[in-house]
């Protein structure tokens, strides 16, 4: 599903990824762990289209990603995020946050995903109406609502307690089970609990 | 429509830069117009009173000038003119007031000042503008050490005429040393007017005719305030311009976490740029509207200041606000999308992170 072959990444003259290779299948729930600093995000906007490598190759599903001519259909089809911070746009209601990132074809799937995720009846409220752990929720919902193949989160838990937690891990982990490849990078070792595949950074470096 | 959506709900940001772009907008109106309505009310004195205007030769403010009255007999008699009439313009204190216009007229010219009571004014006898009436309310006034009996007041069209007094000629020839500023020619067919300007000139080598038309295109007073009018419109109109542009990419650089939102979220540099686009417009055309209203409000309201004793006038041609317009919806769109479209450039989680900062 995706491929990295040797990529490194420089912020300025600072390099913080070296020569990364690995191979993630699909369907896998990989847990990308390590230190504060060691490189996991940089790593993870790398492998979800979102930051260009310094050096190095990524193939998604085969495809070379600085060949893909639409990176933006390709984004809003195949990719979905989540974020430590939930970045729903604030001027847009629950609904239309998700509406905004959904294909054509599955919008009328919004209610049926947010009914899942048990947040169905805040679908016309506002980001700052809610709790933090149902924008979570949200964020999640805006994640699965194309059906990506891949799904990438950020520190997705970071800032919810152990409950929220629990309820965010579950939804990947059914995600997963259901075919679509999950990348989560994380300090909060309970993943290991649900990954299938786990990679631990060290200053840039696989361990 | 989802750029209505952020406008109205980023409320406070919105007020933000539509107040700014009002004042700017107002502020390029207002100087531009009220320099404007100062030219434009001496010409509209001098033009519809006459069709040709004689003054003293080689002298630029008809404050100076000095022509002789009696020039008027020969003038009647040329073919083609209906009517003349003489006036000197001149200033000086009256009462306890330090400064104020005094129009010594020949009394055929009387009936331009609306009388709204009393008479028209004897030998030593003056009207007063209906500004300068409230002033005083004896029946004698002190004009340059000389003791005149208030015979009535007037109104005018002409805002500052209203500040001043209206006497006969010959009493203001008195007071200001001379025997007419200036004495304007009707004629009764406009086809004949070069040629009644040429007849005029040859009767005296000391005065300059000219038809009030050019009169008013070439005197240096009205050059000079069209002149400096420009320069400070000109000004202010850059300044609010870059104010307009400023805030629009301060706004769009506090935006770009939700940019790189929407691009993380597989959403295209055009939808983006496309969104902001008609925010922009929105924005400045609804702002450029409301200055619009408020300045026209804030010009009818001028001539009823006081304090302003009339002087100040503005009006808006169509073509300065047509001119405005333009301007503010290309400098709105110029400080948004510039900004956004480099920021759509960016790696989105780079713009994210810029957001955060
Ligand atoms: N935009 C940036 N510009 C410059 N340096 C950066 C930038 N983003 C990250 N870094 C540096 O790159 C290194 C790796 O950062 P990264 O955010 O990938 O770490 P991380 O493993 O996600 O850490 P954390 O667990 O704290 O989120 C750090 O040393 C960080 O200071
Ligand atoms: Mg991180």
């Amino acid at each position: 599903m995706i491929k990295v072959s040797n990529i490194s990444h420089f912020y300025g003259v600072e390099q913080v990824l070296y020569d990364l290779s690995f191979e993630i299948k699909s369907g896998e729930f990989l847990f990308l762990s390590g230190e504060s600093g060691s490189g996991k995000s940089t790593l993870l906007s790398i492998l979800s289209t979102l930051l260009k490598p310094s050096k190095g190759e990524l193939l998604i599903d085969g495809e070379s990603v600085d060949k893909i001519s639409n990176i933006d259909y390709f984004r809003q089809s195949k990719i979905g995020f989540v974020f430590q911070f939930h970045y729903l746009i604030n001027y847009l209601s629950v609904y239309e946050n998700i509406a905004l990132a959904a294909l054509e074809d599955k919008k009328q799937n919004i209610n049926k995903v947010l009914g899942e995720l048990g947040i169905a009846e805040l679908s016309s409220r506002y980001p700052n109406e809610i709790s933090g752990g149902q924008r979570q929720r949200v964020a999640v919902a805006r994640a699965l609502i194309n059906e990506p193949k891949i799904i990438f989160a950020d520190e997705p838990t970071g800032s919810l307690d152990s409950k929220n937690s629990t309820i965010v891990y579950g939804l990947l982990q059914n995600a997963a089970k259901k075919g679509t490849t999950v990348v989560v990078a994380s300090h909060d070792m309970q993943i290991e609990n649900y990954a299938t595949q786990i990679i631990r950074l060290k200053d840039g470096q696989i361990l | 429509m989802i750029s209505l959506k952020a406008l109205t709900k980023n409320r406070f940001k919105s007020l933000l830069i539509f107040s700014s772009i009002t004042i700017a907008v107002m502020a390029i109106f207002l100087i531009s117009s009220v320099s404007h309505g100062i030219i434009g009310m001496y010409s509209k004195m001098i033009k519809t009173d006459g069709d040709i205007i004689i003054t003293q030769k080689g002298i630029s403010d008809t404050f100076f000038s000095n022509v002789d009255i009696l020039l008027m007999d020969k003038i009647e008699k040329i073919e083609h003119v209906s009517s003349s009439y003489a006036m000197i313009v001149g200033a000086s204190p009256i009462g306890h007031i330090p400064i104020a216009g005094i129009y010594g007229t020949t009394a055929n010219h009387f009936s331009h000042y609306k009388l709204s009571s009393g008479g028209y004014p004897k030998k030593n006898e003056v009207i007063l503008g209906t500004n300068i009436a409230k002033q005083f309310s004896t029946s004698d006034i002190n004009i340059g050490n000389r003791e005149f009996k208030i015979s009535g007041t007037y109104s005018s069209e002409i805002g500052f005429e209203e500040g001043g007094v209206v006497m006969n000629i010959e009493d203001a020839g008195k007071l200001f040393n001379r025997s007419a500023s200036f004495i304007l020619v009707s004629c009764d067919s406009p086809s004949e007017i070069d040629e009644i300007v040429k007849k005029i000139s040859a009767l005296d080598s000391e005065i300059e005719v000219k038809t009030t038309q050019n009169f008013v295109k070439e005197y240096n007073q009205f050059k000079i305030i069209e002149n400096s009018s420009f320069v400070i419109s000109f000004l202010a109109f850059a300044m609010g311009l870059m104010g307009i542009a400023s805030v629009m990419s301060m706004i769009v650089n506090s935006r770009k976490e939700e940019f790189g939102i929407m691009r993380a979220l597989g959403k295209s540099r055009l939808f983006i740029i496309k969104n902001l686009f008609f925010e922009t417009l929105v924005m400045s055309v609804s702002a450029y509207l409301f200055a619009l209203v408020l300045s026209l409000g804030i010009l009818a309201l001028l001539p009823h200041i006081e304090m302003l004793q009339g002087y100040v006038n503005g009006t808006l041609s169509l073509q300065i606000s047509l001119y405005v317009l333009f301007s503010t919806i290309l400098m709105a769109l110029f400080g948004s999308l510039i900004p956004a479209w480099i920021a759509s450039k960016t790696d989105p989680i780079l713009l994210i992170n810029q957001g955060c900062a």
